[in-house]
């Protein structure tokens, strides 16, 4: 496995050291400490904006045809948030972004504080009545005060899980989109080492997962010429899976259409170009639900010509995401090489 | 409203200003049959949303004619301006008709060749089967959506519709053909001819909305005959069918006084109830309700009496699920309207309109916005007491 500009090593150390944390949609504190940490030292200046997203901006060398870059990656994850405490400490829990109750069955849930539970059940019939409502969390406590001392209404949490690796294959919990925070910090090493004519704003967005909004008000902000997003995307490569064209292993996968967006045909080509110019290996995606942090960014303002760098990702939203390393590290390529060429958009298709 | 409007329709009487326009002189043909030619070119244009570039170039040529500016923004809408005249403040009217059309688009190539595909927009997928389709490939590629032979269909098949993701498009090519000319991603159309019926109907694929835009074409094009006060932006949107995406960033780059979004409406067929649908050949709907200013409304309506322009009255509770339903919150608010053609067998590629009430609705369009002043959109305000 090698990378074109990648530096494989610390692509895997970021998704390692970025996955674990605990960061449900509007809880992202820890996440954010550690992408400010990253990126400090990389950008040439790091702000935070008024909903919590991370705007780290590596600037250009400038010149005829210099743009401004929006590039995305969402900080958040899916959880769950505590809706009631019983009188025998047990908490009742709503859904925080897309959460299934088969997959949080049998889990263990992390809480802020490093507070530890059990997802239980109620007596049920049958697989069919695993629902939602009838799932509570047990974090030890033997009283509704003890359960307090730890949680309260409100407080999320996450599953407890760490990053292994199989093969050529990272496997842990919000690999969406971790996988692509850390795409995007590498992306930030290879344009300081070797730099862009554009403003490049990285931005490292929260609340992706309950609706594209911590994309949407740093776009209008930024006021990018072109943004990319750069998240996770399904694969129809597993048994009798759904029938889509990205798998793992096939490299980075660029985006026409998801529910949120249909990518600009400019922006759309432009990767393809480059990535095959470049022999960095790319497929196309088209993903018939879903959304990313471009479907927000695209229609800030006037608009923004947008498009999306994705990583494929076996078993989205289980604490068992799984994704191929060359294939971020084909991201980060795509992204890195993209960004050091003219970004002149021919008009979409 | 008021009666004082007439003065602001031009010179003449209205009707003589528009055949000005419209037809340009005698021995020229019926603005019917232009319309009709004009429906026909834009139907049979390819315009998935996304994918609106051919139609854009199409759309932006016939307003070049009668614009003072024709633009384009960053998703691709076509912007073009007529500026208003006898005010230093003109009022800014958006009229907002859609360009893009439902579609499909290729998710993968099977090792076979077959094409598999997902809906762009609400396609029904009972509309589907067996249909010819042309993927928009350079150059394009015809090709068929397969069916099972119902000899061979399991019982429990027989009355089920087959779900999208079963589908697939047959181009006849071989399988390594079929991967070198086709790439995931690329989009098609269901192929069909624009067919005249009988009388003034017409059918064809995408009316829904090419309807709306050649009224809007042709407004602009009577508006070249009229005096009109405000700044009339014409947009021919992208994206609305999946999520009225063009109208909401035109809007914001427009900042528009008022907005009319024209599209089409569930016209009478066997089967509908009758409170859901509005009536084919009796002119534009105006609808009313939360999406539509109480007084952008009246003016219309107000419009249509003054000039016999036949009409009707379509109540829309909620959503309209129009352009308008966007523009209407863009910024910090903006007055909307829908006004819809009637349209049999929406989303199928056999849509059913009837050219007078294009016709009717381009005539309702360009003198409601010959008759917007200054003072109607500053008087549009909700009053505190």
């Amino acid at each position: 496995m090698q990378a074109k500009y990648s530096d494989i090593e610390r692509l895997e150390q970021l998704i390692r050291r970025l996955a674990p944390l605990f960061g449900p949609s509007g809880a992202e504190d820890q996440v954010r400490a550690a992408v400010i940490d990253l990126v400090k030292p990389l950008a040439h200046e790091v702000t935070v904006d008024a909903l919590g997203s991370v705007i780290a901006l590596r600037r250009g060398t400038g010149g005829a045809g210099a743009k401004k870059v929006m590039i995305a990656a969402h900080m958040d994850e899916i959880g769950i948030m505590v809706t009631h405490i019983d009188d025998d400490g047990f908490l009742r829990f709503a859904p925080v972004g897309g959460v299934g109750p088969a997959t949080l069955l049998g889990q263990q849930v992390v809480f802020e504080d490093g507070t530890v539970g059990s997802i239980g059940i109620e007596k049920v019939d049958g697989p069919k009545d695993i629902q939602m409502d009838k799932l509570f969390i047990d974090i030890g406590a033997t009283s509704r005060a003890e359960a307090e001392k730890a949680v309260r209404i409100g407080s999320s949490a996450t599953y407890l899980r760490d990053v292994a690796r199989s093969g050529r294959r990272l496997i842990g919990k919000a690999m969406d989109d971790r996988a692509g925070c850390a795409v995007a910090v590498e992306t930030l090493h290879q344009l300081k080492a070797d730099p862009s004519p554009h403003d490049v704003y990285f931005v490292f967005t929260v609340q992706e997962e309950v609706g594209l909004r911590g994309a949407r008000t740093a776009a209008y902000a930024i006021e990018p010429d072109v943004a990319i997003a750069v998240d996770v995307t399904a694969t129809g490569d597993t048994p009798k899976g759904e029938r889509l064209n990205m798998k793992l292993g096939g490299g980075a996968a660029i985006k026409v259409k998801d529910a949120s967006l249909i990518a600009h045909g400019g922006v759309r080509e432009l990767l393809v170009q480059c990535a095959a110019d470049e022999g960095i290996p790319y497929q196309m995606e088209v993903l018939p639900y879903g959304g990313t942090d471009a479907g927000a960014v695209h229609l800030t303002r006037s608009g923004v010509p947008s498009g999306v760098v994705s990583i494929p990702t076996r078993y989205l939203h289980t604490p068992a995401e799984m994704v191929d390393l060359g294939d971020a590290a084909a991201a980060a390529d795509l992204l890195t090489a993209v960004l050091r060429r003219d970004l002149t958009l021919t008009a979409g298709a | 409203m008021k009666k004082e409007r007439e003065h602001e329709t031009g010179a003449g009487p209205a009707p003589a200003a528009e055949r000005g326009a419209a037809e340009g002189g005698p021995g020229r043909e019926a603005p019917e049959e232009r319309l009709l030619r004009l429906l026909a070119e834009l139907s049979e244009t390819p315009a998935p949303s996304g994918h609106e570039q051919k139609l854009a170039r199409r759309v932006a040529a016939e307003l070049e004619a009668c614009a003072d500016t024709v633009r384009t923004d960053a998703l691709g809408n076509v912007i073009a301006r007529r500026s208003g005249s006898g005010t230093d403040t003109p009022p800014k009217l958006m009229i907002a008709a859609h360009m893009d059309e439902i579609g499909l688009i290729v998710t993968k190539v099977e090792d076979d060749g077959f094409l598999r595909f997902a809906p762009i927009g609400g396609i029904d997928p009972r509309t589907l089967a067996a249909q010819e389709v042309t993927v928009l490939t350079e150059p394009p590629l015809p090709g068929f959506i397969g069916v099972k032979p119902p000899h061979l269909l399991p019982e429990d098949e027989r009355d089920k519709t087959v779900p999208i993701e079963d589908m697939f498009i047959d181009t006849g090519l071989s399988p390594d053909e079929a991967r070198r000319r086709v790439r995931p991603g690329d989009v098609a159309v269901i192929r069909r001819a624009f067919t005249r019926l009988l009388g003034t109907r017409a059918a064809g694929k995408a009316l829904d909305n090419r309807a709306g835009v050649a009224a809007m074409l042709e407004a602009m094009n009577l508006l070249s005959g009229l005096r009109h006060a405000a700044d009339v932006y014409a947009v021919a949107t992208v994206q609305e069918e999946v999520g009225l995406r063009g109208a909401m960033v035109s809007a914001y780059g427009i900042v528009p006084d008022a907005a009319i979004a024209v599209d089409v409406g569930f016209g009478a067929a066997p089967g509908l109830p009758e409170d859901d649908v509005i009536k084919m050949g009796r002119g534009p709907a105006i609808a009313l309700g939360a999406n539509v200013h109480p007084q952008l409304h009246e003016l219309l309506v107000e419009t249509a009496r003054l000039h016999g322009i036949p009409h009707q009255i379509e109540p829309m509770p909620a959503g309209s699920g129009t352009d308008a339903w966007a523009v209407q919150v863009v910024r910090s608010g903006v007055p909307t309207a829908v006004v819809s053609i009637p349209l049999r067998y929406m989303h199928s590629s056999v849509e059913v309109v009837d050219i007078e009430d294009v016709r009717n609705t381009a005539r309702l369009l360009a003198h409601a916005a010959a008759a917007l002043r200054e003072e109607d959109v500053k008087g549009w305000t909700y009053d505190l007491a």
